[in-house]
């Protein structure tokens, strides 16, 4: 290889071969890890004794419980959705249109939830609300069970998914071409006229974006139905009862993947609708210069929504924190240090798992999603389309569903994974996989292919117009999907909790079994260490990459 | 459509500044007033940054300016909101409606004042055949091609009636040729309709062929306002002179006065020009390049070594060293193509009816005078 490069007359423009061997096992993962686990668990759901029969999938849907437990789990999807989307929306519109004070105050509180566990709010919730909550019990006095259920899974999935809904709403508001209001305007159309006939027409595709991901993210929950559900039973927690509790693999394979038909359903909702909110964003020459909004009843209301929201989260946050640094939160409030100390002893292998194998799935994944949207992006190799569909399913599959389905298919021999670290970082990976490719090809698409045409016409192999001109320009999109994966990995417990062994285990799930056992203060200072990693992970991983490349160049 | 009395539009003494981060303001527009005639067609024209797009979106009321009046038939509508004002505005975006059909965007204006249906049908067909995109009504806007999406938004404003008529750079979305085809047919339906229009653009052939008055802008404040031919040819600034064209800018010295005439040194050569066009002693003698000839070069006459030549098809530009200076003459081609070349010594004859001569004193604002001159006569 060295002898040929060294040979300038050697190089032949329009070598592509190392992508092209690189192609069929790239492709080949996928299969493996993608289309494999499914199929393997859609498998089990329908064969019963080596037969296909769609028994225990019929059994289970006649049963009562498990149509209660499915209906159970819609209602409170349906809930969510409507609730948070109207919030989310009630936030982004303040933030982009309400003349407002502190405005990054508010967006950094609304976005923490996006960065910690979601069982972070299920320990904050209980912590204040509970039976023996602070608010609940030390200052109202009250014996109350009322949070267990339908309501306190609410509160909880909407402080914990709103936030992900505000960011799709808010970056809908911000780039809606300002002239097609300021038009509508000059042709006779009062404010009131110009946000029914024009704003909301163009946003409704974004809207039921925003309630389809939410009402996604709820159907994913595990943490919280575990910890808060009571006798609500949803199916993501009935999945893991009949697993770990009953051993019952068939069963919650079926049920399983009666979780992953809806979600798969709305998965392609939300694509559908994707596409539709590409119209109302600005195109060539459009403004994003939006006038705010100086109405004091309008900047009053504001004010309250987003302060009232910040508060709430921050309240969840403090809680957590003050549950870290007190003896026994709500009992006996002396401060204390033990709690971290415990944390950083007794879950330090926890700790340096999460960290090492979460930094293992973010190189997996950026190499792959970067080649996958090479492939897809820019070669007309055969069956791309098929890869990038694959690619992206695991954006419609719930947590639950794919720790399972990894747990299952990768339990025997030749493909015996279940125990090592390989399981878990391939779990990572796959769980952002999406994210990589569709940044990767948002990215490129955005690359005249003249660029690649200039780099072959000079002589460089397809590879070395990826490496060398492709890779530098979309590397803060790779960066910025590394941290993403990194986040979303740390902070995971549905997609983990099948998966984790005696010998690797994670952060989240010791949080789960701390919770267990009762140990509130040693789960809050494990919570509070992961929300301080993402945060420095977050804001100085760019920070320290983007020094490195100031000295390099 | 009936078509309603045109109006007059007064703006007097407009001032709007930017705040900037920091406390700072940055003044956009600077005192401008501008009286438009019903039926006139006044045109901004200035480079980016200019004001003359915040002057357009104060008039639509999408700005409020921090001074200063703006008054329709001498009724203030200053502090009116946008949908209270009835001013057509079309966009350099267009800003057609995505979701809804060219036939309901023209309707959009009529359907709001809940003009009853018959009438919006009638009067949305009239707009749209009065585009020639009377068959267009039910698509929607993004199956159209640029030049009919432009056609859509004069529609649009035309069919409200508007007291006035505002254009945000509207052509600058369109290819060269288009641009040429579109502005013609704008022109035509302005005058039709004799509605008042205010146009902005920072392209001096479009101001030059649709206005019957430019208004030259720079750095927030009016240079000059005149119709196409004074804007031309009787520049009040250097800064207008170039803006509206190549000119050659030569520094002169006034030698005498007298009998109404002024005797001008220049380039060690003396002309004569009528004591109106100039009163101060140290000059700029401004001179298009369609206004210098080439010339035998005789004793005793202006001339110079040809250093550069462009062949543009129907005209050529000769660029002519000339001591420290580079003068620059355009002539057709009419067949003399090969008459000149580069290295050539040329006489130059100055038209005499086309010189206008500067006070030197007066720099263009922010601009230091060296610079300019350079600028000008490099071209």
């Amino acid at each position: 290889m060295t002898a040929v490069a060294a040979d300038p007359s050697l190089a032949r423009p329009g070598r592509g071969w190392v992508l092209a061997c690189l192609y069929p096992l790239v492709a080949l993962l996928v299969a493996l890890f993608v289309a494999y686990p499914l199929v393997d668990l859609l498998a089990r759901a329908v064969f019963a004794d080596g037969r296909l029969s769609l028994g225990t999938l019929l059994r289970l849907l006649s049963d009562p419980y498990t149509l209660q437990v499915v209906g159970n789990t819609l209602v409170l999807g349906l809930t969510v959705a409507i609730a948070g989307t109207i919030l989310a929306a009630l936030y982004a519109y303040a933030m982009t249109r309400v003349d407002m004070p502190w405005k990054p105050v508010w967006h950094f509180l609304a976005l923490l939830p996006t960065i910690s566990p979601p069982i972070l709010m299920a320990l904050s919730l209980i912590l204040l609300y509970g039976r023996r909550g602070l608010i609940t019990h030390e200052l109202l006095g009250m014996q109350t069970t009322a949070l267990y259920g339908y309501r306190g899974l609410v509160a909880a999935q909407i402080l914990s998914y709103f936030p992900f809904a505000y960011l799709l709403l808010l970056n809908l508001f911000r780039n809606l071409d300002a002239s097609l209001e300021e038009a509508a305007g000059t042709m006779g159309a009062n404010p009131g006229k110009v946000l029914t006939t024009i704003s909301l027409p163009l946003l409704t595709p974004g809207l039921g974006s925003a309630f389809v991901l939410l009402f996604g993210y709820s159907f994913a929950d595990l943490g919280n139905p575990l910890l808060l559900g009571g006798d609500y039973p949803v199916l993501s927690s009935q999945i893991y009862l009949t697993i770990i509790g009953m051993y019952d693999i068939p069963k919650g394979a079926a049920l399983a993947v009666i979780l992953l038909v809806p979600a798969v359903l709305l998965f392609f909702v939300q694509k559908k609708l994707a596409e539709r909110t590409a119209y109302a964003s600005v195109g060539s020459r459009g403004s994003t210069q939006h006038p705010q909004v100086r109405d004091r009843a309008v900047r009053f209301a504001a004010l309250i929504v987003c302060g009232l929201v910040s508060v709430l989260i921050l309240m969840q946050y403090a809680t957590v924190f003050a549950g870290a640094t007190t003896k026994l939160f709500g009992i006996d409030n002396t401060f204390t240090l033990r709690h971290f100390v415990a944390a950083l002893t007794t879950s330090r292998a926890a700790l340096l798992d999460t960290i090492g194998l979460a930094v293992m799935a973010c190189v997996a994944s950026a190499v792959v999603g970067v080649l996958i949207a090479y492939f897809v992006a820019r070669t007309p190799m055969p069956g791309r389309g098929a890869l990038d569909f694959m690619a992206n399913l695991p954006l419609a599959i719930p947590g639950t569903v794919i720790g399972l389905a990894f747990a299952l298919a990768f339990n025997h021999r030749p493909l015996l994974l279940t125990g090592t670290a390989l399981i878990i970082v391939v779990v990572f990976s796959v769980r952002s996989l999406p994210y990589a490719t569709r940044s990767g090809v948002a990215s490129l698409q955005q690359l005249h292919r003249s660029l690649d045409e200039a780099s072959t016409t000079m002589g460089a192999t397809s590879g070395q117009t990826l490496w060398r001109v492709l890779l530098p320009l979309v590397r803060p999109a790779v960066i910025a999907g590394m941290i993403f994966t990194f986040t979303r990995s740390v902070t995971t417990l549905s997609a983990v909790i099948f998966v984790v062994s005696p010998h690797w285990s994670l952060v989240t799930p010791a949080i789960l079994s701390q919770m267990d056992r009762g140990d509130v203060g040693e789960a809050a200072a494990l919570s509070v260490i992961l929300v301080v990693l993402v945060l420095l992970v977050i804001h100085g991983a760019p920070r320290l990459l983007r020094r490195d490349w100031r000295d390099r160049s | 459509m009936d078509i309603l009395p045109a109006k007059t539009l007064e703006i007097k003494g407009l001032n709007k500044a930017y705040a900037m981060r920091g406390g700072r303001s940055v003044p956009a527009v600077r005192d401008f007033t501008l009286r438009v005639e019903p039926g006139e067609f006044v045109t901004l024209l200035g480079p980016s940054g200019c004001g003359k797009t915040t002057i357009l979106r104060t008039l639509a009321g999408l700005e409020e300016p921090d001074e200063g009046q703006i008054l329709l038939d001498g009724r203030s509508i200053t502090r009116l909101p946008p949908h209270q004002r009835r001013i057509g505005l079309v966009f350099q975006n267009y800003a057609l409606f995505p979701h809804m059909t060219v036939f309901e965007n023209v309707a959009y204006s009529l359907r709001i004042r809940k003009a009853r249906d018959e009438k919006v049908r009638s009067e949305v067909r009239a707009a749209l055949k009065a585009v020639d995109l009377d068959e267009m009504g039910s698509r929607l806007p993004g199956q159209l091609s640029g030049g009919q999406q432009q056609r859509v938004a004069l529609a649009r404003a035309m069919v409200m009636q508007p007291d006035l008529l505002l254009f945000d750079e509207p052509l600058s979305n369109l290819d060269a040729k288009l641009r040429v085809q579109v502005r013609g047919e704008l022109r035509r339906l302005q005058k039709r309709f004799g509605t008042t229009a205010i146009y902005v653009t920072h392209d001096q052939d479009e101001a030059m062929s649709l206005s019957d008055r430019i208004a030259v802008m720079n750095a927030g404040q009016v240079e000059q306002i005149g119709t196409p031919e004074e804007v031309y040819a009787r520049p009040a600034t250097l800064f207008v002179a170039n803006f509206v064209g190549q000119v050659n800018a030569l520094p002169g010295r006034v030698l005498q006065r007298a009998n109404g005439q002024v005797t001008i040194e220049m380039l060690e050569q003396r002309i004569v020009v009528p004591a109106d066009r100039c009163a101060a002693s140290e000059v700029l003698v401004l001179v298009r390049p369609e206004a210098v000839r080439l010339v035998e070069a005789t004793p005793g006459r202006l001339a110079g070594i040809v250093e550069e030549l462009e062949y543009r098809g129907d005209q050529i530009e000769y660029r002519v060293r000339v001591g420290a200076m580079l003068i620059v003459a355009v002539e057709p081609t009419l067949g003399r193509g090969g008459r000149v070349a580069v290295g050539d010594r040329v006489g130059l004859q100055l038209l005499e009816d086309a010189l206008h001569v500067l006070p030197a004193q007066r720099p263009a604002p922010g601009t230091p005078l060296e610079g300019v001159i350079r600028d000008a006569t490099l071209g």
